[in-house]
């Protein structure tokens, strides 16, 4: 059977990664978690903000 | 009352405090500050013991996973490879077991030999050098004291670093702007190198001493930088630049990069060959003393220097920039500017930069220039909207997957397997994921695990065999999946609830899909749901709003995960209250198509779930974009602007859980024209979005929305999304009004 759904996932397939293969360490994915579940790391570790070197 | 101190999570150790150049515009020989003179060559055993020593105990006492060492100069590699090696060591014993340690030095690149480079591998010490562009910029200032250029020595240096043997110490190229250099020539011989990042600094400069601007332009190093930017930008953004990534992060919402830019708290201290304790470097381009704290490493902690008011002030965010700094649309940006750039005479730190017009003129360049691409699609389109959503719910179960690290047991281990099956079948996992209450089901699962509460590791696996199930049925796949089931109920997300009584409250239940419907063996009987759409003996269906041209949602009263408004929902609805309600709703829709067609298709295309709650109004929660909570008790003519309200805020929500619209959210507060008192950039934004939308309905409401749009445009906190918002509600407050 196929329920009758409202929403369209035309723009979700493309390119999709599968479940068992997403990275949610990488830096990307650990933003975009940490808009829903706030981690409370602001900053990334080995960020260096010292104007006079890298 | 007292603010915790901020720890320092970067420190700056000078090794040795003299050079082998004498560049013209160094702020540590050429400057106000004086106190080179009076400093020790080479840092003494005493110094680099206690420095680790309070490094470790700091780290400690602040839990940070991870601290940086900057080794610096003078020139840091004057001080030899034996001092070098102690303080290496000596550091990385101290960190040992403590927090990790990232070693790093700045170098003029002159003495640097694979003699170094091999003490800087054993000890993972990465290398950054000083270079400003091509040979005629870098001779500009960059020379030895007889007048000898330095270039071709700091190019067989960058050269030494990039080749593979030493190419994973490389950190890049500081580069110092001089407006008098072509910049795409300074921009082209830095890149031809290769460097795996670069960084411009404005040269040091204050209201006292202010910055050569040859031609009198007060945007001189603004337009300088920013042809820099274009070339860059046209030639594909190939190696990152601190500056314009700093730039380009706050305008979407993110951190300051660079203690140069942005509100974010510095949090680096200086020790100085003798073991003093000096606020940041810069400031000694100010006056003779002023990053002075009167501490040492012999007799103070690290946290005593964080509690000095030099530094604090340099921590309080946008407390601690000038009045018309804080009023100024691009602060969150530029900061205020370097804080030694802020001095002069009298009046100390509490003035804007005078950098400030290069500042300003640079944010904004970069933000016309970039705008377009950086705003979030989403913002715009309801169908990535729904994607990211969508992806968003993916990234939590992979989350949790990662979380539960084995500890669901053979049943998570399984379920998890079969989801990897039906995730490859269309339809059938996203129509189960979309699902808004899966969405707080994942998130109430990671919250439970990270508050370790008591069975939060084996709960999830019910839930995961159910949505897998479900999925199978919806897609028709041939596939046996057994469920876990408690207090003699099976549901199942999206499609119903089997009731298998007191006789068996729980136990492990096989789902199998048969033709349109499914089977389910469970406590030795087995039970046959030819169409799950129907009501059946046992069977309790999630029931459909598709009637009188209202759009077929779920109306779920059955998912334990829908109590998640702040209302109370209620519990499964009556045949009649259901088809009441369901009569009601239509009549509402009805009403919404008529009075605000555009909004009531948007809303039909991206809302999947109503439920009934308590209360008179519309509820919505953590559940993405799909849901609802509405009203039992509302008549239809209440119903419609309700439901518009209930999607403004909906989708509103559902933006913000993927792209940032604003940041520093409380930082300021705005009139708002609903409230006596001013408020929060993010509660004026919603009012604004949820009144624009309601106009059909609520024209007063419309006016105010005009007002506090016109605020919002003059709002620090809104990113390059949140402008393309606002852009977005002008044209649709725009859009009924004659006469604009």
């Amino acid at each position: 059977m196929t329920p009758q759904t409202s929403v369209t996932f035309a723009s979700v397939k493309r390119g999709r990664v599968p479940l068992a293969e997403l990275d949610v360490r990488d830096a990307e994915a650990a933003r975009k978690l940490d808009r829903v579940r706030p981690s409370g790391i602001d900053r990334p570790a080995r960020m260096s903000t010292f104007n006079s070197a890298l | 009352m007292t603010r915790p101190v901020v720890p320092f999570r970067e420190i700056v150790l000078k090794v040795h405090s003299r050079c082998d150049l004498a560049c013209d515009h160094c702020y540590i020989y050429e400057h106000a500050d004086q106190s080179w003179r009076t400093r020790p060559k080479a840092i003494s055993d005493e110094a680099i013991f206690w420095t680790a020593l309070r490094l470790a105990e700091h780290a400690k006492k602040h839990a940070l996973p991870s601290v940086s060492v900057i080794l610096h100069g003078g020139e840091p590699l004057l001080a030899g490879p034996a001092r070098l090696r102690r303080v290496c060591d000596e550091l990385t014993k101290a960190l040992d077991g403590v927090a990790a340690l990232d070693l790093r030095v700045h170098t003029n690149g002159l003495q640097l030999s694979p003699r170094y480079l091999e003490l800087f591998d054993e000890f993972g010490v990465r290398v950054g050098i000083s270079l400003d562009g091509d040979r005629t910029a870098n001779d500009r200032h960059r020379r030895f004291a007889d007048g000898r250029s330095s270039h071709p020595l700091v190019l067989k240096a960058v050269e030494l670093l990039g080749t593979d043997r030493w190419r994973h110490l490389n950190l890049g190229l500081l580069c110092t702007v001089d407006v008098a250099n072509d910049p795409v020539a300074v921009h082209d011989a830095l890149m031809e190198l290769d460097p795996p990042r670069v960084d411009f600094l404005l040269p040091h400069a204050t209201w006292d001493e202010p910055p050569p601007r040859p031609d009198g332009s007060p945007t001189a190093y603004a337009d300088w930088l920013l042809t820099v930017f274009d070339r860059w930008d046209r030639q594909g953004r190939r190696v990152p630049v601190r500056l314009f990534a700093s730039v380009l992060s706050t305008l979407s919402g993110g951190p300051g990069l660079t203690e140069s830019l942005g509100l974010t708290p510095t949090d680096l201290v200086v020790v100085e060959t003798d073991g003093t304790l000096e606020q940041a470097d810069s400031l000694k381009t100010a006056y003779d003393g002023a990053a002075a704290t009167g501490f040492d490493v012999f007799a103070h902690t690290f946290d005593e220097v964080a509690a000095h008011p030099g530094v604090r002030a340099r921590q309080l965010g946008l407390g601690g920039v000038a009045r018309a700094c804080r009023e100024c649309p691009v602060v969150r940006s530029c900061g205020g500017g370097l804080y030694s750039h802020r001095y002069r005479s009298g009046s100390g730190f509490e003035n804007t930069s005078v950098y400030c017009t290069d500042l300003e003129a640079l944010v904004r360049g970069i933000e016309h220039r970039t705008a377009a691409r950086s705003v979030p699609a989403a913002v715009a389109d309801d169908g990535e909207l729904r994607a990211e959503q969508h992806e968003l719910t993916r990234l939590l179960l992979a989350d949790l997957h990662r979380e539960l690290d084995g500890r669901g047991g053979d049943a998570w281990a399984h379920a998890w397997e079969l989801v990897g099956t039906v995730d490859r079948h269309p339809g059938g996992l996203d129509g189960v994921l979309t699902h808004p209450y899966t969405r707080g089901w994942l998130l109430g699962s990671l919250d439970a695990l990270r508050e370790g509460r008591s069975g939060a590791a084996t709960l999830p696996a019910g839930r995961l065999a159910a949505s897998v199930a479900a999925a199978a049925v919806r897609c028709g796949l041939d596939l046996a999946v057994p469920v876990l089931y408690e207090g003699g109920t099976l549901l199942l997300p999206t499609l119903g609830e089997l009731r298998l009584g007191e006789a068996a409250p729980r136990g492990t239940a096989e789902v199998r899909p048969v033709e349109k419907g499914l089977l389910v063996r469970a406590a030795g009987c087995e039970t046959r749901i030819p169409l799950p759409g129907q009501p059946g003996a046992r069977w309790r269906p999630v029931r459909r709003l598709a009637r009188d041209g209202a759009p077929g949602l779920a109306i779920d009263d059955l998912d334990p995960y829908r109590d998640c408004f702040d209302v109370p929902v209620t519990p499964r609805l009556g045949q009649d209250e259901a088809a009441g309600w369901a009569s009601r709703l239509a009549r509402a829709w009805g009403l919404l198509r008529a009075r605000a067609p555009e909004q009531a298709a948007a809303a039909a295309a991206s809302l999947t779930t109503l439920t009934p709650v308590a209360g008179q109004r519309p509820a919505v929660g953590r559940h993405g974009i799909g849901a609802l909570g509405l009203p039992l008790r509302a008549g239809a003519g209440e119903l419609a602007p309700l439901l518009l309200r209930g999607w403004r805020r909906a989708r509103l929500r559902a933006l913000l859980e993927v792209t940032d619209l604003y940041a520093d959210d409380g930082r300021w507060t705005h009139p708002a024209p609903w409230r006596q008192e001013p408020v929060a950039v993010s509660e004026l934004l919603a009012g604004a979005y949820e009144r624009t939308g309601l106009r059909a309905f609520d024209p007063d409401g419309a006016e105010a929305a005009l007002r506090a749009l016109d605020t919002l445009g003059r709002a620090a906190e809104l990113t390059v999304g949140g402008k393309a918002l606002l852009a977005l509600l002008w044209e649709e407050a725009d859009r009924d009004r004659p006469g604009r």
